[in-house]
């Protein structure tokens, strides 16, 4: 018995509280369990470990180059301020997990219970009405990341175990009902393209779905519009994010001013020029987000590609539940322009609002929730309602996506780490579940997994006879409606 | 060998479909190649090294400077469609060797 305590105790130091480990551990065992040969698994092993390494310093690197900036918001204004942008807000929930001493090591496990549970969920089809299994790796670890400070946050006391079997639980319900929640908007969208969105803003999709068609007029669409070229620069990751954070963090570090920033940030340098110095800081973050992202790639394609053989195995006539971006093929370039243009004066707005009635936190635009939530829903909006629906909606959105990340940011004080995740579901439906999670306690949580799992059982009834069939074959579903009609 | 460069907004999700189709197909037609999937930025700094591009209909025009340098440059509608990623590899890989 003393052996196996022993045993046990040398896997939690080294293995279970030391994420790249575990995470590595998993992808060994996953890989010999597809029967994958030796060198794979030790190749997929090492990727995993070495990909993970190199997301922790970037997180590091993106909350420590942060850190002064607040500091000197909080003593000059008493202000907190948080980037909403789901790799901020994966480095601020770590950040947050870590602060409490507790394991971030939990967020893999979150996820493959998640994942599991929205494989049973799907295998049990006929009876729960989920139609489809998600698939996207990088949205997955975001989501673990930035759900488990959530229950962290509402149930400090709760055990490890606890904590990870309930928070599968919960993620897992919520991506198969909300990502089954796409399938008719995206069915027709791409004319039976054969896959429904796994990503960020699946309600969303779904509620412009629903209004979209009421706001404007299909026929005056996107297409005639001629859009100056320079805004393509804007296509490319790295300098979007540049010019965003020059724009934000080079207006509060001139007001802040040159004095306050020498003392609270040693690494501006006495002789160093003070434009100088904000042009470097602000592009520190493109810097610490290239890394991110390369680190996410590296342990995540693994992933994604046993989910994607997983779900061609075992689940014929599911739907596999994939990123936003496949959306965009089917909608005009320009619609993926405007959404970024509109959602951006939203969020410009939102946060001039923000200043104006005193928050006590301030937004700064992230570049993934601006471009990839509006582009989709500025796609989805053009379809069913034109130019007016797809400008209306993206400035919208962009408000939401402030004033609900700017209550998530301060309710769950992801702030003092200065992030968070800020896609559209994340602004609105999340911070409700965590909310309802912290005065509700384990009857909350229980309400809402019901609540979500009603929502497809309502589709359900509404449309009995077609229902799978819009998954499992379009032609024959159109034909199907068209004698109804 | 052909070298094949898959690209996205942000080089995670759909670049990443469009690899594991491409290799799906590849392996179909009898193509052997290697495909690396990235973001646009990294993808259009790179392109020069590689023989063929692949990406979203929406970001052609990122990569005009590439196909003017007869890098071919295949935009598709449907990421997840191996019918159509089929097709128009044949149509500009296999048919114009």
């Amino acid at each position: 018995m003393e052996f196996l305590m022993v045993v046990w105790e040398f896997f939690q130091n080294n293995v279970l509280t030391k994420p790249q480990f575990f995470v590595g551990l998993i992808v060994f065992v996953g890989y010999l369990l597809l029967q994958k040969p030796i060198y794979e698994a030790l190749a997929g092993f090492i990727k995993a470990v070495v990909g993970y390494v190199i997301l922790m310093v970037a997180s590091g690197g993106l909350v420590s180059n942060f850190r002064p900036v607040l500091v000197g918001l909080k003593d000059r204004f008493d202000l907190s301020a948080a980037v909403i942008d789901p790799y901020f807000g994966q480095a601020a929930a770590q950040a947050s997990v870590e602060s409490v001493g507790r394991s971030f090591s939990m967020m893999m496990l979150v996820l493959l219970i998640a994942f599991s549970f929205n494989l049973l969920l799907v295998l049990f089809r006929r009876y729960t009405k989920i139609r489809t299994l998600f698939i996207t790796g990088h949205v997955m670890v975001q989501q673990s990341s930035t759900a488990l400070w959530l229950v962290l946050f509402c149930f400090p006391q709760l055990q490890d175990a606890g904590v990870v079997v309930m928070l599968g639980i919960l993620l897992g319900t919520y991506w198969s009902v909300a990502s089954n929640l796409t399938v008719e908007p995206c069915q027709k969208l791409t004319e039976g393209g054969g896959f429904a969105t796994g990503h960020q803003q699946m309600f969303g999709i779904w509620f412009v779905s629903k209004i979209a068609g009421k706001i404007g007029d299909k026929k005056k669409s996107i297409e005639s519009l001629k859009l100056p070229g320079f805004l393509s620069i804007f296509n490319e990751n790295v300098v979007a994010t540049g010019i965003l954070m020059l724009f934000f963090f080079g207006a509060i570090i001139t007001i802040l001013g040159p004095d306050m920033m020498h003392k609270i940030d040693k690494s501006f340098a006495a002789e160093q020029n003070f434009a100088f110095y904000i042009v470097e800081k602000s592009f520190n973050f493109s810097v610490y987000l290239t890394i991110l992202q390369l680190g996410v790639r590296m342990f995540v394609s693994e992933l994604t590609e046993s989910f994607q053989g997983i779900s061609n195995k075992i689940l014929p006539g599911s739907m596999p539940a994939v990123d936003c971006a496949a959306t965009y093929g089917f909608g005009h370039p320009n619609a993926v322009t405007i959404g970024f243009l509109f959602g951006a004066l939203g969020q410009f707005t939102a946060i001039i609002g923000l200043l104006v009635f005193q928050s006590p936190i301030l937004i700064i635009s992230g570049f993934v929730p601006l471009f990839f939530d509006n582009a989709t829903f500025a796609v989805f909006a053009n379809r069913l309602g034109g130019i007016k629906a797809a400008v209306i909606i993206t400035y919208f959105s962009g408000m939401t996506q402030v004033l609900g990340g700017a209550f998530a940011a301060y309710f769950f004080m992801t702030g003092k780490f200065g992030g968070w995740h800020g896609n559209f579901d994340w602004d609105t439906i999340w911070p409700a579940i965590g909310v309802i999670m912290k005065y509700g306690q384990y009857v909350g949580v229980a309400a809402v997994v019901i609540l979500l799992l009603a929502i497809p059982q309502i589709l359900y009834r509404q449309n009995k006879d077609t229902y799978f069939l819009i998954a499992e074959d379009y032609d024959k579903y159109l034909e199907v409606k068209g004698e109804k009609e | 060998m052909l070298k094949v460069i898959a690209a996205c907004g942000s080089g995670m999700g759909s670049s990443q479909i469009i690899k594991m189709k491409l290799e799906k197909v590849f392996k179909k037609l009898g193509i052997e190649a290697s495909i690396y999937h990235t973001n646009v930025g990294d993808a259009k700094s790179q392109a020069a090294n590689y023989d063929v591009v692949v990406c979203s209909e929406s970001l052609i025009g990122t990569f005009t400077n590439a196909s003017a340098k007869g890098i071919t440059v295949i935009g598709l509608k449907n990421l997840l469609s191996e019918k159509e990623i089929e097709e128009k590899v044949t149509e500009n890989i296999v048919n114009k060797q």
